[in-house]
C-alpha cells in the first residue's frame, strides 16, 4: 500500500512539473523560438529574426474553416517575419466568452473575429485598441472598402474593428420544385404575399413537400424589420444614443409574426424549430422548397443538393418597400496590451486579408460576400459567377441597398438576449400560438432587456 | 488541619495538571486531524467553497460583460428570478423532467438488472450490452438522437409515416420536447444504473435464496422479500445520484434543443448557462445557481431523512 502510495505522490509531483514548464512554453517568449526553430528547419533564411507570432481566434467552422486556413496558410507563406496561428475557439458566443475570461493576461488572443453584435461589449470592454489609431498612424485608406460596410462598422467615422466576413440572409429554394408548380423559377417570390402565393402551389403540386420555412432565429427577425425599414432599437437602432426600447412599431413588428401564421394555418409551413442544420437538411431532402439563411451557406447548399438551387433577395411586405438589408458576420478585433511589434504583425494581416486577390478566394469558397469590391473583378470570381450565378444575389442584395439606420443595424449588448426573446416568440405563432399573444409578450420582455443591460451599466 | 489544606490544594494542582495534559492531547490531536484533512480542506475551498462564496456575491450585484461587478442591486436580482415567468417555467420543466426520467431510469434498469444477474450461458454479453450506453459520452448520443429526432429524415418520424400517423415534432413541439430530452437522457443514464443495480444484486449472499428455496418460497417472492430489502442501499444510492443528475441536466439540452421550443427544455442549469454566457447577466445566473443550490441540498436533505429509514443495512 505505502509503495503505491510513494509512486502516487512521485506521479503527482512529475505531473506539477510537467504543468510547471507548460506554463513557461506558453510564455510569449518561448513561443517565439519554439515557431523560429520549427521554422529555420523549413526554410534557412538569411534573416535572423525570430517570426513575430500572432495569435489569430476565429469562430469559422466546416467551409469557412478551411477557407480561412488556405488564406492563413498563404499569408505566412507569402512572407518571412510574421507566423499567425489560426485557432478555432467555437461559435462566436464561445469564443466570446473564452475571450472575455482570459481579457487583459498574456493569453489573450493578438486578434479576435466577434460577430457583429458584439460590437458594443466589445468596445465597451475597454480591453481593445481601435484600429483606427492604426489607420491613422499609417494614413492607410479605407474607403476602397464596400460602402455598406464602412457604414457599420464606423461609430462616428472611428473604425473600431477590422470588417472581414460578411453576409446577407437571402432565400434559397428549389428551382425543381417551382418547375413542377408551374411557378417561374427564374422570377421567385418578392413579398411576403408572394411567397405565401408560391406556397400554396408547392403544396398543391407535391403535397410531401412544404412550402417555405423560416428559422426561429432572432437574426433573421432583425433582417426582416430592417427590410421593411424598420428598426429595431430607438434613438436609431442605437446609434445616435443609447437604447431605451425597442425601435419598430406595431405595424412592423406584427407583420411577420401574421405572414407566419398564415402559413402555419395554410399548413405550407415547415417547423424546424431553432435548429438551422435541420432546415438545411430538409431542404435537400426536397422537404421543403425555400428557406431564409445567411449567404455565407450558399456555397454549401449549392454544392450537395441533388437539384438545382436559386438564391432570391430576402422577401417584404407588400405595403412597404424593400429597404435592404443589415450586414451580418463578424469583423476582427485587435487586442490592446500587446508588444508593439506584435499589433504591427496582427495589423499587416489584417490589411492583407482585406486585398482583392484574398477576398475573392473568400467569397467564392465561401458565399461570405467580397468586403472590397475590387475582388469582384477578380478573374476567379468572373469565372465562379458565371458558374454558379447564385453567389451574385448577395452582392446585389447588399449593393441594392438603401443606406439607413434601419440597414445600418442596431448596436446594444443586449441583442443576444433579445434574440433569444423573439425566437421564443416565433416558436409559439409556429406550435399554434395567438399572435397577439406572442407578441405583446416578446415586446414587454425585449423592453425589460434593455432596462436591465442599461442598469447594468449603472446608467 | 494543615495536612488537610494541603490535600485539598494537592487535588486541583493535579488536577489542573491532568486537565492540561488532556488539552495538550486534544490539541495534538486536533492538529494532526486538520494535518491529514488540509490537502481535501484545500481542494475543496479553492473549487468548492471558494466559488460558491463568489457565486453567493455575485447574486447580489449587477455585472458588466466580463463578469465585473457594477451596480449593488442588494435581493432585486431574486425577486425579480421569483417573478420571471421565463424562470419559473424552467423550474417547472426541470420537477417534470426528474418526474420523467428518475423513476423510469430506475425501473428499467432494475428490470435489466434483474435478469442479467441469472446465471445463464453468455449473460456477460448481455451485460456489456446493458452497460454500454455508460461508455457513450453526452455529446455522442445527443448528436445521435438529434438524428433520430429529424423532422424529415428521422428514422422516428418515417416509423410513425409508416403506422400512417401524423410527423411528430420531436424537438420542434412544445408538448413533445421535454418528452423526447427525457427519453434521450433516460436512454444514455441506463448504462450506470445498471451497472450499479447489478453490483448490488451480485453481492445478496447467495444461502439467502437457497434457504428460501428449500423454505419453498416462489420467484416474486423471493424478488419481494430478499432481493428488494437487501438491494436497498444501492437503491437509495441510485436514486440520490439520479435526482441530482437530473437536476444538472446540461450537455443533451444544449445540442438537441437549447432551451426551446418556446422554453419548453429551459432546464435550470441551461438557462443559467444562458443567462451568465449568452447573456452576460452573471448576477442573475449566479441566484439561479444559488437557488439550485439550496433546492439539491433540500431534496438530498428529504432522502436522507425519510428515504432512508425503508433502507435496510447489512
Amino acid at each position: 500500500m505505502k509503495k503505491i502510495l510513494a509512486i502516487f505522490m512521485l506521479g503527482f509531483v512529475l505531473f506539477l512539473a510537467a504543468c510547471g514548464t507548460d506554463g513557461d512554453a506558453s510564455d510569449p517568449k518561448g513561443e517565439k523560438t519554439a515557431s523560429a526553430d520549427a521554422e529555420s528547419t523549413s526554410d534557412q533564411s538569411e534573416n535572423t529574426d525570430e517570426k513575430q507570432v500572432v495569435t489569430f481566434w476565429h469562430s469559422m467552422g466546416g467551409a469557412g474553416q478551411e477557407a480561412l486556413n488556405a488564406i492563413v496558410d498563404s499569408y505566412n507563406n507569402s512572407q518571412d517575419k510574421v507566423q499567425v496561428n489560426a485557432e478555432y475557439q467555437g461559435s462566436y458566443d464561445e469564443a466570446l466568452t473564452k475571450f472575455n475570461s482570459v481579457a487583459g493576461t498574456d493569453s489573450s488572443p493578438t486578434i479576435i473575429q466577434t460577430f457583429e453584435i458584439g460590437t458594443m461589449s466589445m468596445i465597451n470592454s475597454g480591453t481593445i485598441l481601435p484600429i483606427q489609431e492604426l489607420i491613422d498612424a499609417e494614413g492607410y485608406d479605407m474607403s476602397g472598402l464596400e460602402e455598406n460596410i464602412i457604414n457599420y462598422y464606423s461609430l462616428d467615422g472611428t473604425f473600431y474593428s477590422m470588417p472581414f466576413n460578411s453576409s446577407t440572409p437571402v432565400m434559397y429554394y428549389n428551382k425543381d420544385a417551382f418547375k413542377a408548380a408551374n411557378l417561374d423559377p427564374e422570377t421567385p417570390p418578392e413579398t411576403f404575399e408572394e411567397v405565401e402565393e408560391a406556397s400554396q402551389a408547392i403544396v398543391k403540386a407535391n403535397p410531401d413537400m412544404k412550402g417555405f420555412a423560416l428559422q426561429a432565429y432572432g437574426w433573421l427577425y432583425e433582417q426582416l424589420l430592417a427590410n421593411q425599414g424598420a428598426l429595431l432599437l430607438n434613438n436609431d437602432n442605437g446609434r445616435t444614443d443609447t437604447p431605451t426600447e425597442i425601435g419598430w412599431t406595431e405595424e412592423e413588428g406584427k407583420s411577420i409574426f401574421e405572414w407566419v401564421k398564415r402559413m402555419v394555418d395554410d399548413e405550407t409551413f415547415a417547423n424546424y424549430g431553432t435548429n438551422g442544420d435541420n432546415m438545411v437538411a430538409g431542404f435537400l431532402a426536397g422537404d421543403v422548397a425555400m428557406f431564409l439563411q445567411s449567404s455565407a451557406s450558399s456555397r454549401e447548399v449549392i454544392d450537395n443538393a441533388p437539384f438545382e438551387v436559386g438564391i432570391a433577395f430576402l422577401p417584404h411586405p407588400e405595403a412597404k418597400k424593400r429597404e435592404g438589408v443589415v450586414i451580418g458576420g463578424a469583423s476582427l478585433w485587435m487586442i490592446d496590451g500587446k508588444p508593439e511589434e506584435e499589433t504591427k504583425a496582427a495589423w499587416d494581416f489584417m490589411k492583407y486579408l482585406q486585398t482583392p486577390e484574398i477576398q475573392a478566394e473568400w467569397h467564392v469558397g465561401t458565399g461570405y460576400f467580397a468586403i472590397n469590391p475590387a475582388a469582384y473583378d477578380e478573374e476567379l470570381v468572373v469565372e465562379a459567377h458565371e458558374e454558379m450565378p447564385q453567389l451574385k444575389v448577395t452582392v446585389d442584395q447588399l449593393q441594392a441597398t438603401t443606406s439607413s439606420f434601419a440597414t445600418q443595424g442596431a448596436l446594444m449588448d443586449m441583442i443576444p438576449e433579445g434574440r433569444k426573446i423573439i425566437e421564443t416568440a416565433l416558436e409559439m405563432v409556429y406550435n399554434g400560438g395567438e399572435v397577439d399573444d406572442a407578441y405583446r409578450t416578446a415586446v414587454e420582455q425585449f423592453n425589460t432587456a434593455i432596462e436591465q443591460a442599461n442598469a447594468a451599466r449603472g446608467n | 488541619m494543615s495536612m488537610n489544606s494541603s490535600v485539598i490544594q494537592q487535588i486541583p494542582t493535579s488536577q489542573i495538571e491532568f486537565e492540561r495534559a488532556i488539552k495538550k492531547q486534544r490539541v495534538k490531536n486536533f492538529s494532526k486531524g486538520i494535518l491529514f484533512l488540509s490537502p481535501s480542506i484545500v481542494l475543496f475551498s479553492v473549487f468548492l467553497f471558494y466559488p460558491l462564496a463568489r457565486t453567493i456575491y455575485l447574486s447580489f450585484y449587477l455585472t458588466d460583460a466580463t463578469g465585473v461587478t457594477t451596480v449593488f442591486v442588494g435581493w432585486q436580482n431574486y425577486v425579480t428570478m421569483f417573478t420571471s415567468p421565463i424562470f419559473l417555467q424552467s423550474m417547472k420543466s426541470t420537477f417534470l423532467f426528474v418526474l420523467y426520467t428518475v423513476p423510469i431510469t430506475i425501473i428499467i434498469s432494475l428490470f435489466l438488472a434483474v435478469i442479467a444477474n441469472e446465471k445463464l450461458k453468455g449473460i456477460g454479453f448481455f451485460r456489456t450490452i446493458y452497460s454500454s450506453t455508460m461508455g457513450i459520452s453526452v455529446a455522442a448520443a445527443s448528436v445521435f438522437w438529434l438524428y433520430l429526432f429529424h423532422p424529415s429524415i428521422g428514422p422516428l418520424n418515417l416509423l410513425v409515416k409508416a403506422f400512417g400517423a401524423n410527423e411528430i415534432g420531436w424537438l420542434t413541439n412544445p408538448s413533445w420536447a421535454l418528452l423526447s430530452i427525457s427519453i434521450t437522457t433516460i436512454w444514455m443514464n441506463i448504462g450506470f444504473t445498471f451497472l450499479i443495480l447489478l453490483g448490488g444484486l451480485q453481492s445478496i449472499d447467495s444461502s439467502l435464496y437457497e434457504s428460501a428455496d428449500i423454505d419453498g418460497a416462489g420467484y416474486f417472492y423471493q424478488l419481494r422479500r430478499i432481493t428488494i430489502p437487501m438491494l436497498s442501499p444501492t437503491l437509495f444510492f441510485v436514486v440520490t445520484v439520479a435526482i441530482i443528475n437530473a437536476f444538472q441536466t446540461f450537455g443533451q439540452i444544449d445540442i438537441l434543443t437549447q432551451g426551446g421550443p418556446v422554453n419548453s427544455t429551459n432546464l435550470v442549469v441551461y438557462s443559467i448557462y444562458r443567462e451568465a454566457f449568452v447573456n452576460y447577466k452573471f448576477g442573475s445566473a449566479s441566484a439561479q445557481a444559488v437557488l439550485l443550490f439550496i433546492v439539491i441540498l433540500l431534496m438530498t436533505f428529504l432522502q436522507f431523512k425519510f428515504g432512508e429509514r425503508k433502507v435496510h443495512y447489512q
